[in-house]
């Protein structure tokens, strides 16, 4: 197994390429490096400065005395050979190679070169043609991107593997504005040393993971993906977006069969064989992510609603109805009794059940009370407007309250602009999922569900 | 290549696979003789034409030795633009619904083994599902449970255990058999007793 820890927690970096020119790749990564307050040993590498930013510059690898865990590798091309052979003799553990004009158009001979200097001194390497890695506990960031233009994700449990560096980035802004964090980013490009299966298999083991998600284009080593993910999804969920859905299939097949399972239908047929949660859109990524970084097994499908808007009961119940996975469970006697004693005349005790437009922080908790404790219902959907007079912070922190208090899975769903944005935040910074959609809401617990019933299948 | 229908019914033999008593027939009287007075089926069957119900190669309730005539010549007229052939006569199977099980040998990921609704309906639905081999009863299951045609594929428990079992030995004998590129059963037919395999394609 390749040890990812060079890379992700490097106790030294040389960023070859390091620019004296705002706006520069080789002059961003710095910035960033020093931004985010990264605290190993900082090496520059670039032959005409002697200085960068008040850091030492080399005018190559070699004349560098001490470890290099890692290097970051921002020039041109054609000069990537010499400098990644330069890093061998150094002893250079890993490399990133951030610069594009490889593989990508059509310069295989090029990429072949640094592979194979890579494999012959052991250097563990991500790219060509990527954005590298995020790690905000190591606070390593090897993006070219200026830090205005993309929001910082807080630290959390979800790793996102991207094949491709702009959704990569794009993903990586949209975390930002969750409430759940993150724990690696590694966007590795062209694959041709460390692919899929490499950084699948360290993300398996490595315990700030709790959920990985990916964007994938192709799976280099099929047999290969095929034993690891016989292994990954019995230690942690693993929600894959796949493109290249389009893909035209087998055109010269002599087979139904043939035709009918493409390449894109292969990789499909891996991912569902083995456990894998399917994304089918970037929303979906981030919806699943958010549900498993934060949920654990549920014990059934049964799902109760309570909301304080009748309409967006319904919508919900629809949305449930359209799985065939989960269901709108039935209330227990005991909590029949219960709400009866605590719900006032106008509120029908039945699932979902509707609150009313003037519920409070008291009737959500005396409802969210008696559902917690029942034995018929295994998961739970609160559904909050906060465009009504009685849904304030009050109630917000009512349900996070009783929220922590339960072992059975809640969600939330409230959909709304400026005042609700501010109370979903609040919501997911203190550990309850919220949804802006019944269909999100309904698809997330659908995954939750499906993933744990595979998990207990094959133990 | 397209391996010849004969051997690919012994291969399926082997696994325990049955399907429908076949003969190559050379002759309209050789038909005849086959059928011994029930209803029988002929086919032509040649590497050029995948879609023989599309391309009129397939000739279906023929009982007196008149309309068995006229499906021999027409076939064989048929055929003179798709040699190497060779016209197939089998016995009529029961009525129900048709499913198709199948495999493929992968670049990436090796032997898959899938099942979909069949016959007519393949290129229409793409109502399928798709696993690679080798697969587990719960696999087998789960494939079944994935099809939107579920419901009117299996009439009841025992069918849809019986169709998960096929499911399995299809994997086994595309595991073994390194050399199978394709694998069309298509269509299997699904009664309340059981199935019948109506047609065999395997590619080498």
């Amino acid at each position: 197994m390749t040890d990812l820890t060079p890379i992700l927690k490097p106790k030294s970096v040389v960023i070859i390429g390091a620019s004296r020119t705002p706006g520069k790749v080789g002059h961003i990564i710095l910035q960033n490096y020093l931004n985010e307050g990264y605290d190993g040993k900082i090496y520059l590498v670039n032959k005409n400065a002697e200085e960068i930013l008040g850091i030492k510059s080399y005018k190559r690898v070699t004349d560098i005395k001490g470890g290099i865990d890692l290097a970051v590798i921002a020039i041109p091309a054609e000069g990537v050979p010499m400098v990644l052979e330069d890093c061998g003799k150094t002893k250079v553990k890993s490399a990133i190679v951030v610069s594009g004009g490889f593989a990508e158009v059509g310069n295989v001979d090029l990429q072949n070169q640094i592979v194979e200097i890579a494999k012959r001194y052991k250097i563990a390497m991500i790219g060509p043609n990527c954005l590298g890695v995020v790690d905000p506990r190591s606070r390593v960031n090897t993006l070219f991107l200026p830090s205005y233009k993309l929001s910082k994700p807080q630290v959390g449990g979800v790793s996102f593997v991207a094949q491709s560096g702009a959704v990569g980035s794009t993903v990586l802004d949209l975390i930002a504005g969750e409430g759940f964090g993150l724990s690696k980013f590694i966007s590795y490009g062209n694959a041709e040393d460390l692919d899929e299966v490499d950084i699948l298999e360290y993300l398996m083991n490595d315990p700030e993971t709790k959920v990985i998600i990916m964007y994938i284009e192709g799976i280099k080593r099929g047999k290969e993906f095929i034993k690891l993910a016989r292994k990954i999804t019995k230690v942690k969920p693993v929600v894959v977006l796949k493109a290249g859905r389009t893909e035209a299939g087998s055109n010269a097949a002599h087979s139904h069969t043939a035709a009918l399972a493409g390449s894109y239908e292969a990789n499909e047929a891996v991912f569902q064989q083995f456990g894998f949660t399917i994304a089918n859109d970037l929303s979906e990524l981030l919806y699943y992510a958010k549900i498993f970084e934060s949920e654990g097994a549920p014990k059934g499908n049964r799902i109760a609603i309570v909301t304080n808007g009748g309409g967006a009961g319904v919508l919900t119940t629809d949305a449930i109805a359209s799985s065939r996975f989960i269901k709108l469970g039935e209330f227990s006697a005991s909590t029949n009794s219960a709400l009866q004693k605590t719900m006032p005349t106008l509120v029908n005790i039945r699932n979902p059940l509707d609150l009313a437009g003037d519920a409070d922080d008291k009737r959500y908790g005396d409802a969210l009370a008696a559902l917690s404790s029942d034995p018929q219902i295994d998961m739970i959907i609160v559904i909050i407007l906060f465009q009504t007079p009685g849904a304030d912070s009050r109630l917000a922190s009512e349900v996070v309250g009783l929220k922590e208090n339960t072992d059975k899975p809640m969600i939330a769903i409230s959909i709304g602009a400026e005042y609700t944005e501010m109370h979903k935040i609040m919501m997911e910074r203190s550990g309850l999922p919220v949804y802006d959609s019944p269909r999100a809401a309904a698809l997330a617990l659908e995954a939750l569900f499906r993933y744990y019933s595979y998990r207990n299948h094959k133990g | 290549m397209l391996l010849d229908y004969f051997k690919a019914k012994g291969l399926l033999d082997r696994y325990g696979i049955d399907s429908v008593e076949s003969r190559y027939v050379k002759s309209a009287s050789d038909a005849v003789k086959f059928a011994n007075g029930k209803p029988i089926v002929m086919k032509l069957l040649s590497e050029k034409q995948l879609h023989k119900s599309k391309a009129g190669l397939v000739r279906l309730g023929l009982s007196d030795s008149a309309e068995i005539k006229d499906a021999y010549d027409e076939l064989e007229r048929k055929g003179r633009s798709l040699k190497p052939y060779n016209i197939i006569a089998q016995q009529t199977a029961p009525n129900g619904i048709e499913a198709i099980v199948g495999g493929r040998e992968d670049p990436q990921f090796g032997k898959l083994v899938l099942i979909g609704l069949g016959g007519i309906y393949v290129e229409a639905f793409k109502d399928f599902a798709l696993r690679t081999c080798p697969i587990t009863e719960y696999d087998a299951a789960e494939m079944i449970s994935q099809l939107k045609s579920r419901d009117i594929m299996t009439h009841n428990g025992k069918s849809a255990k019986m169709l998960a079992d096929l499911l399995i030995k299809v994997s086994k004998l595309l595991n073994d058999n390194p050399s199978i590129q394709e694998l069309d059963l298509n269509p299997v037919i699904i009664t309340e007793k059981g199935y019948e395999i109506v047609d065999i394609r395997v590619l080498e």
